[in-house]
């Protein structure tokens, strides 16, 4: 047969017309496509925790590379739009899943009813939009304090990181003006997320952040440059991931993460279902199984997150616990970030700047 | 859609001198509709965007608006605030690009001189050299930069064991070097800084200089500079009266093509510059993906960058005319 590109569409056609015809006649695997970001991340959830789910349900899980939330929500934005999408359930961070429910029509609500373990999770992590109920959490992060143990001592506060006797040159700080830095600046100079309220507010953080600037180094806007930086001695402190902090030192590296007395910024992802899915029974069985006490402990100790069940349901030692979590927790301002999502962007971009 | 999807001949039926007929006549409308298809659409879609809207904490709706030029300009507080902080990542492009594309130039000009003097078969085996460097592309000499410059591996590590650095701390230039920016308390550094961003960029396209060069640098009539040195010219009198002259046009045409290469590099500032110092390309990724999804606002700082570009080729091109007509 003469190969060309109708007649390849003509048979692609024909087969999966077949093949849904086929569906009643033969009993079809049950199957669900779970998005997670990409590396060691995406990596730990192939090992340890489809395979627990697909023992307990039968369900086949097909894992999907995501580069981070926000520009998977592009991705996804796109293939909704050409009516393919690559993932059932995606990973969203808050930010991400509220733009994505502000934007409209990308997301499918998720019916509680058939999740009945999401109960066990605080109801800050259950998102509830006008429609429904559009992300239930699945994991939390901590984005911590982290210093070169074998050139500083560890601060009490953030505050230390301002003083350029000690750290000169020397921080890395995430480039991106959401990244929670500001946050942090909130929670320790002034009233936490009220600040973010007004925009002498914000104009106020971005002013003390300014007077950090002599002391960084390293802007990083992809992770590995700050992974990088820390293990070549370029800078010896700054903002990191709390988890992959704890692993780097475990590998020898000198980095120690820290949690002052303000307390590190905390964070967290939710499954979120695609509108175009069709796999909505599928999806639920995995939100239920992943909102398991038993689960998020398994997530804890085999990828490095933090629960977001209390420890006391979980068999978490005190150890495993002070690895992944940590207390106090400073709330990002979501809704002010996307409020005022131009004005905080172009405040924080002429700061760093100096325009 | 492709042109041979058009043509649905049976092949057999026709005499042969008709369907070579048909190709010939097609082939250039073929080649009008990939260059439509791959050049032109893109490039007014970039335009429609550039007039759509932000919605504030979404995405983007289709729209028919200049605010997203006017922020470009003036920002988005304006009138109450003036911000020049775009137009200032503009001129970073163009400051990095002219400066790195120059000393590329320059330095690959006495290189290649050299190499056309060499034996025709070490000169191929030199540009098989630099045509093979140049399947590295910038995310792999980015990262060998990275780690030549980085504090326990690379240059800073050589200062420090060297003792160089004890040595600019007891003279005093450490100091300067710190309010230059190329030190810590501890030790020197060079990220960030303009050094590694220039460095890195001119490494980059040094190939494509020496390969541009090479073909008006062989054909050079080397009878002509004899002719100058048997009358008394010294060798600085024949580069600059022989040879510069006479490789003007290739010289000048590769360092504009070298330029505008440059104006859309990402990876290297990314990494090396600071961010006061970042220039508009990496400004439209972070509008465009990253957190805030303002594609509008992307895509007008590409058209400016693009309008800019095209002003100055056409600039270089009337320079390089009224400097032929003299």
């Amino acid at each position: 047969m003469k190969l060309n590109r109708r007649s390849v569409l003509k048979t692609g056609v024909a087969s999966v017309a077949a093949a849904g015809l086929a569906t009643p006649l033969i009993a079809q695997a049950r199957s669900l496509k779970i998005g997670s970001y990409g590396g060691y991340f995406e990596n730990s959830f192939k090992e340890h925790v489809y395979p627990a789910f697909t023992e307990a349900t039968g369900i086949e899980v097909e894992s999907v590379t995501q580069p981070n939330s926000t520009d998977w929500l592009v991705t996804m934005q796109q293939a909704t739009a050409a009516g393919n999408v690559p993932a059932d359930l995606s990973l969203y961070a808050r930010d991400t899943l509220i733009k994505a429910s502000r934007i409209g029509g990308l997301l499918a609500p998720l019916d509680l009813a058939k999740i009945p373990a999401a109960s066990n999770l605080d109801s800050y992590f259950v998102y509830e939009a006008s429609e429904g109920a559009l992300g239930v959490g699945a994991m939390s992060w901590f984005t911590a304090m982290v210093i070169n143990p074998n050139e500083v001592e560890a601060p009490e506060s953030w505050a230390e990181f301002w003083d350029s006797s000690v750290y000169e040159a020397s921080l890395g700080l995430s480039r991106n003006y959401n990244s929670q830095f500001l946050d942090i600046v909130a929670a320790t100079f002034f009233e936490g997320e009220a600040t973010f309220a007004t925009d002498d507010g914000i104009v106020a953080l971005v002013e003390k952040a300014a007077e950090i600037k002599p002391n960084v180094a390293l802007w990083w806007s992809a992770e590995s440059q700050m992974e990088q930086s820390m293990k070549n001695g370029d800078i010896i402190g700054g903002q990191y991931y709390l988890d992959v902090s704890n692993l780097m030192a475990l590998d020898g590296f000198p980095i120690q993460a820290v949690f002052p007395k303000e307390g590190n910024p905390q964070d967290y992802g939710s499954w979120c279902l695609s509108s175009i899915s069709e796999k909505a029974d599928e999806a639920a069985e995995f939100i239920n199984f992943s909102s398991d006490p038993a689960t998020q402990a398994l997530m804890s100790r085999m990828i490095g997150t933090a629960p977001l069940v209390d420890k006391s349901m979980t068999d978490l030692t005190d150890d495993e616990f002070a690895f992944v979590s940590g207390t106090p927790s400073i709330k990002p301002a979501y809704e002010a970030y996307l409020d005022k999502e131009t004005f905080i962007k172009e405040t924080w971009d002429k700061m760093l700047a100096g325009a | 859609m492709s042109v041979a999807d058009g043509i649905d001949v049976p092949l057999g039926d026709r005499p042969a001198a008709a369907t070579r007929l048909n190709w010939s006549k097609l082939l250039p409308w073929g080649f009008a509709g990939l260059v439509f298809a791959l050049c032109l659409v893109p490039f007014f879609l970039v335009l429609a965007i550039s007039f759509g809207r932000k919605v504030e904490g979404a995405a983007w709706v289709w729209d028919f608006t200049f605010e997203n030029y006017q922020r470009f300009f003036v920002g988005t507080l304006w009138p109450d605030e003036v911000t020049f902080l775009y137009i200032g990542q503009l001129g970073y492009s163009f400051w990095y690009a002219v400066i790195a594309s120059c000393i590329a130039v320059l330095t690959a000009l006495p290189f290649t001189l050299l190499l056309t003097r060499l034996r025709r078969s070490a000169q191929a085996a030199w540009l098989v050299f630099i045509l093979s460097s140049l399947s590295l592309s910038e995310v792999f000499i980015v990262m060998g930069w990275d780690i030549l410059l980085s504090n326990n591996s690379g240059l800073p590590a050589l200062f420090k064991s060297t003792g160089l650095t004890q040595w600019l701390k007891d003279t005093g230039h450490f100091q300067t070097l710190r309010d230059w920016g190329l030190a810590n308390p501890r030790n020197v550094k060079f990220k960030t800084s303009d050094f590694a961003t220039i460095l890195t960029m001119s490494y980059l396209v040094w190939p494509y200089a020496v390969i541009l060069l090479y073909p008006a640098l062989s054909r050079m009539d080397p009878s002509h500079s004899e002719a100058a040195r048997t009358m008394g010219a010294n060798n600085w009198q024949v580069l600059r009266t022989v040879i510069l002259p006479s490789v003007r046009l290739p010289l000048f045409g590769t360092t504009l093509l070298l330029f505008v290469f440059l104006l859309g590099t990402y990876v290297a500032v990314t990494v090396f510059a600071d961010p006061a110092k970042h220039t508009t390309a990496v400004a439209i990724y972070q509008n465009v993906r990253g957190a805030n999804l303002n594609a509008p606002f992307g895509a007008t700082m590409a058209v400016i960058l693009l309008v800019s570009a095209g002003i100055c080729l056409t600039l270089g091109h009337m320079l390089n005319r009224w400097a032929a007509a003299r």
